[in-house]
């Protein structure tokens, strides 16, 4: 089940945007987690960094691959969830909550559009299993 | 995925849910649900299971089969005996692979080859092109109509025991084959594998029975591992993988065989192999890498670059093709070839006790094709993703030497680091010594048993004389032939000595029935190796300007059948030892044992081996005894034959058990016996060589040489305290030796059957008493010999773990080994090793602990017997005492 009041990625990025001063925290959705297998390694920003929409923000890796995790938006990284490097049962359990990456901050409230909506997302990933 | 070849587990890989890719033509599992961590995890702990149906099976049958084979693969063939499995490397005119391969010899007139799936049509093809100047070899694909399943870990050997219906397990060593019937399914089975696990099983069944097998060892507890844990566990075992290690580099040029470190094993040059594919080239790299091994060449022409095991030091994951740059990260020196983030188990206790503990980790290693300068714990850098990360040289990421497990080795756990000496003041060390030599002595003399079948405790007579004057001093002496073979010493102050040494002669002559003794062997091994020594020395006496020629064959017994270390050619025996020039293994052959009782000689089957082979020496004599060597029946087939073998008895364990109850060596008709004086022999530490030569017969020579490499071959000062206390023991022995090897020899049954008797597995024939010596076997479960040995000893009762036919080395021991001779010799009789046997199964079948029943039980055996007492002893004996 997609949460719905999330954004979504082609990249298999979620996005969501926080209450409160523009920040948007973003993660893996569950798809690209169960993907990945064992997850062993796993680099995240740190706070100060700048994110760039479609640019690589850091890295995830299993045991077989190793797999760039891309921004969904731009802006200035001000939290990361440090904790999450050795700790990959959380973002195994918990992609959406406690396995969150990042919080960036945008310029504004609008900074979700252009992502993909749940269904958008569910859609894409259909028909990426067709090929 | 429709196009892809399915092998005949394809339908229970997806019933399983496994993860399914595309590999060298083949769907086959990468990894089932649990993960790829997970199932390494479970192989180096409990069992996995491998379906490697997939890889290539060609059949070499006919005339010309082993001929190709020589030609087209890189190791010998010709030396591969039915039963045994070899590596090999398929190579290509420029020494370079065009695979690596195993070659399986189950049958006497074919070979199996298992080549890698993704070269399967390349290899078919080189094939076919090299048997044109074969013609009467034939090859067929077996791929198809064969399966092969992979079980790999410590449980896969009890797995394979509990389905197995008849034919016996591969012994216990690698590369060992064997046919056995599993569920009515006939299965070859191979101990070989591609994880690193000691344990280590790989099966090919007909494709009929491949489900039936897979099916029954996942229903024992086997987990199911894919492909991606299959690399990981090869990866962390260091072996190579075709197209990283081996075949074509990052660059795209070909790494010559001997970069990778495996090759040493893969290779031969037998002048049985003839000019086979890639010779000239191998040989000029053989050449150079053996300079490389002794720092010598610079630069390298031909091997620039060698396959090395790498670890990063962080937490980065260095993946095949990243670069690997010097320390200073200012020059390129190589590429990683293979590499990812690899699971293990953390371990907990130390040495013989150490377990995988409940937690793992994760740590990111790899191999790579390095410069070949760079040696292990140097350091060097990968790039990883645009920046670089610390990385060291390492030797190894794994160990598989210690059976059942195979053990991670992290590479900072290998810097050495020398502990702090403590600051403890140096008189408070020197009292703190003698106060720890006291307690020890007390421990071991008043409050333990002990049981250990090569110890023994001297008299009080015999210890005090050893450390009296003469025990510092020289007494060198050699046979003058000047003066008529008298004996001329070269040190002032020896007349004593002199007179000691000879008294010493004459006791041990008498105790053995022998004519020549040789004292000066100052222990068991040197008295072997002098003899060892003598035969090379004799047998190249004609010409002493070319190159001595070694001794072969050797008929011995092989260490996992109690045969002695120094016997063997790991042991004392390699310096002197020829090389089969057909199998370039040392030329030894081993007694055969009896099919149902490994502890016994098949006396029968020994005729052929010494009719086939001709041993030029024969090696009786064990460490693990049960019954006496066959002499007699030995030395009649051998005279019987007509060969000039030497029969030489090591009686080391068994030297105080000489005489009418246990067996006298020169009247079965051993050549040569040698000894160590102090295990059921009263003595101190030393070793002696006896022959019934008289200057007239054809074994003088012998003597002789024996004489000349104990002294100045083997010894220069030959220790001469303990020389002093054997001459006591010597008495010692001749005058009790009646009654102590009566009691010894009782005893050791009646310990056995009231073991026995108490529920535990005594090994030996019940028909005979289970043994005829002073030792008994307890089999307490595979691996289990060294902690149970531990828990005796910490409720005071000292044992050995052993080692048997059934386990792969002594880290795995499954039996303890129990000797009498010197609780004996303080005094217990058969009754009182029914208590004993009782205390003893108190620890191992009810895990209870007996130290204060076993510190009491000794109380009533403390006094020495079998020696000379009375006040006309004690008095001497004091004397002795205040002029230390």
């Amino acid at each position: 089940m997609l949460p719905q009041d999330l954004r979504y990625t082609r990249t298999h990025e979620w996005a969501r945007l926080d209450t409160g001063a523009p920040v948007v925290t973003v993660g893996l959705t569950d798809f690209a987690v169960e993907q990945l297998g064992d997850i062993v390694f796993l680099e995240l920003p740190k706070a100060g960094a700048r994110a760039t929409k479609d640019a690589p923000l850091g890295v995830i890796e299993s045991v077989k691959a190793a797999v760039d995790l891309y921004a969904p938006v731009t802006g200035e990284v001000v939290e990361v969830n440090t904790g999450l490097a050795d700790d990959f049962d959380t973002l195994r359990r918990d992609p959406y909550g406690q396995g969150w990456m990042a919080r960036i901050k945008v310029a504004g409230a609008d900074a979700l559009s252009g992502l993909l909506s749940p269904d958008a997302y569910r859609k894409h990933l259909e028909s990426e299993a067709k090929h | 995925m429709g196009e892809f070849q399915k092998t005949v587990l394809h339908g229970k890989h997806v019933a399983l849910g496994a993860r399914m890719v595309e590999f060298a033509g083949w769907e086959m599992p990468l990894q089932y649900p649990e993960g790829i961590v997970a199932e390494h995890l479970k192989t180096r702990r409990f069992a996995g299971l491998f379906d490697v149906s997939h890889m290539g099976r060609f059949v070499f049958r006919g005339a010309g089969a082993l001929a190709l084979l020589q030609h087209v693969l890189t190791n010998n063939a010709a030396a591969l005996e039915v039963g045994r499995a070899q590596y090999t490397i398929i190579a290509s005119e420029g020494g370079g692979a065009i695979d690596d391969a195993y070659l399986y010899r189950f049958f006497d007139d074919e070979y199996l080859l298992v080549v890698n799936a993704a070269n399967r049509q390349k290899d078919w093809d080189h094939f076919q092109a090299a048997r044109t100047a074969f013609a009467q070899a034939e090859i067929t694909d077996d791929s198809q109509d064969v399966a092969m399943l992979s079980l790999q870990g410590p449980l896969s050997k009890q797995i394979l025991e509990s389905v197995l219906d008849r034919g016996p397990l591969p012994e216990p060593r690698r590369n060992a084959l064997s046919i056995v019937t599993i569920r009515g399914c006939r299965v070859l089975l191979a101990r070989t594998g591609y994880t690193g696990e000691p344990l280590c099983f790989e099966m090919f069944v007909a494709r009929k029975d491949a489900e039936t097998l897979w099916d029954l060892l996942l229903s024992r507890g086997a987990a199911p591992v894919g492909l991606g844990a299959r690399d990981t566990l090869r990866l962390e075992a260091g072996l190579p993988l075709y197209g990283h290690e081996l075949g074509l580099d990052p660059e795209g040029r070909e790494i010559p065989i001997f970069a990778c470190p495996l090759a040493k094993t893969a290779v031969s040059f037998s002048p049985l192999k003839g000019a086979f594919i890639g010779r000239a080239a191998l040989e000029r790299q053989h050449e150079e890498f053996k300079r490389i091994l002794q720092q010598d060449v610079f630069p390298r022409a031909i091997l620039p670059r060698l396959i090395m095991p790498i670890a990063v030091v962080g937490k980065s994951i260095a993946r095949a093709g990243a670069k690997v740059l010097s320390a200073d990260g200012k020059e390129v020196v190589g590429f990683v070839t293979s590499g990812t983030m690899v699971p293990y188990w953390k371990m907990q206790g130390e040495k013989l006790a150490s377990r995988f503990g409940d937690e793992s980790g994760l740590r990111p290693i790899g191999l790579g094709l390095v410069d070949s300068r760079l040696r292990a714990g140097q350091p060097v850098q990968v790039e990883i993703r645009g920046r670089t990360a610390e990385a060291v040289i390492v030797p190894f990421h794994l160990r598989s030497e210690a059976p059942p497990l195979a053990r991670s080795i992290l590479h900072d756990t290998l810097e050495t680091r020398v502990p702090a000496a403590p600051q403890v003041p140096l008189l408070g060390k020197v009292q703190r010594l003698l106060d720890m030599a006291a307690e020890n002595t007390i421990w071991r003399q008043q409050e333990c048993l002990n049981l250990i079948p090569s110890e023994m405790t001297p008299s009080p007579a015999v210890r005090l004389l050893s450390v009296m004057d003469p025990a510092f001093r020289y007494a060198e002496h050699n046979q003058v032939r000047a003066f008529d073979n008298a004996e001329i010493f070269y040190y002032q102050g020896t007349d004593f000595i002199e007179a000691v040494e000879r008294l010493l002669e004459d006791e041990l002559r008498a105790y053995l029935g022998c004519t020549q003794i040789e004292t000066r062997a100052i222990s068991g091994q040197m008295a072997n190796t002098a003899v060892f020594s003598a035969l090379m020395d004799c047998a190249n006496q004609a010409d002493r300007t070319a190159e001595p020629r070694r001794i072969q064959p050797v008929l011995n017994h092989p260490i996992l059948r109690g045969g002695h270390l120094s016997a063997q050619p790991m042991g004392a025996l390699r310096d002197f030892v020829a090389r089969d020039s057909t199998t370039e293994r040392p030329a030894v052959v081993h007694f055969p044992a009896m099919a149902d009782n490994p502890y016994r000689t098949d006396v029968a089957a020994c005729r052929e081996i010494l009719a086939r082979h001709k041993p030029e020496l024969i090696l009786f004599g064990k460490s693990m005894v049960l019954h006496p060597e066959p002499v007699r029946e030995v030395r009649a087939l051998v005279n019987e034959l007509g060969l000039r073998t030497v029969l030489v008895y090591d009686m080391a364990h068994v030297l105080g058990l000489v005489g009418p109850h246990f067996q006298q060596p020169f009247q079965e008709g051993a050549d040569v016996v040698t000894g160590s004086t102090h295990k059921t022999f009263f003595g101190t530490q030393r070793g002696l060589i006896a022959m019934n030569s008289l200057p007239e017969d054809d074994r003088w020579r012998l003597w002789e040489a024996v004489r000349r490499r104990t002294f100045p071959g083997s010894v220069s000062n030959h220790h001469l305290g303990t020389l002093l206390g054997l001459l006591m023991a010597a008495y010692e022995m001749n005058h009790f030796r009646d009654p102590y090897q009566k009691q010894v020899l009782a005893n050791a049954k009646a310990l056995a059957h009231a073991l026995k008797h108490c529920g535990m597995n005594v090994a030996g024939d019940p028909a005979l008493g289970y043994t005829q010596t002073h030792q008994v076997l307890v089999e307490v479960g595979y691996a289990k010999g060294p902690e149970t040995a531990r828990r005796l000893e910490e409720s005071h009762i000292i044992v050995n773990y052993q080692a048997t036919a059934n386990e792969e080395g002594f880290t795995a021991a499954g039996a303890l080994r129990l000797g009498v001779a010197e609780m004996t010799r303080f005094g217990m009789q058969e009754a009182d090793f029914e208590p004993v046997a009782e205390m003893i199964a108190d620890v191992v079948l009810r895990s209870r602990s007996v130290k204060e029943p076993v510190k009491a039980f000794r109380k009533k055996f403390r006094d020495i017997k079998f020696c000379f007492t009375g006040q006309e002893m004690e008095s001497r004996i004091e004397r002795l005492h205040r002029l230390i």
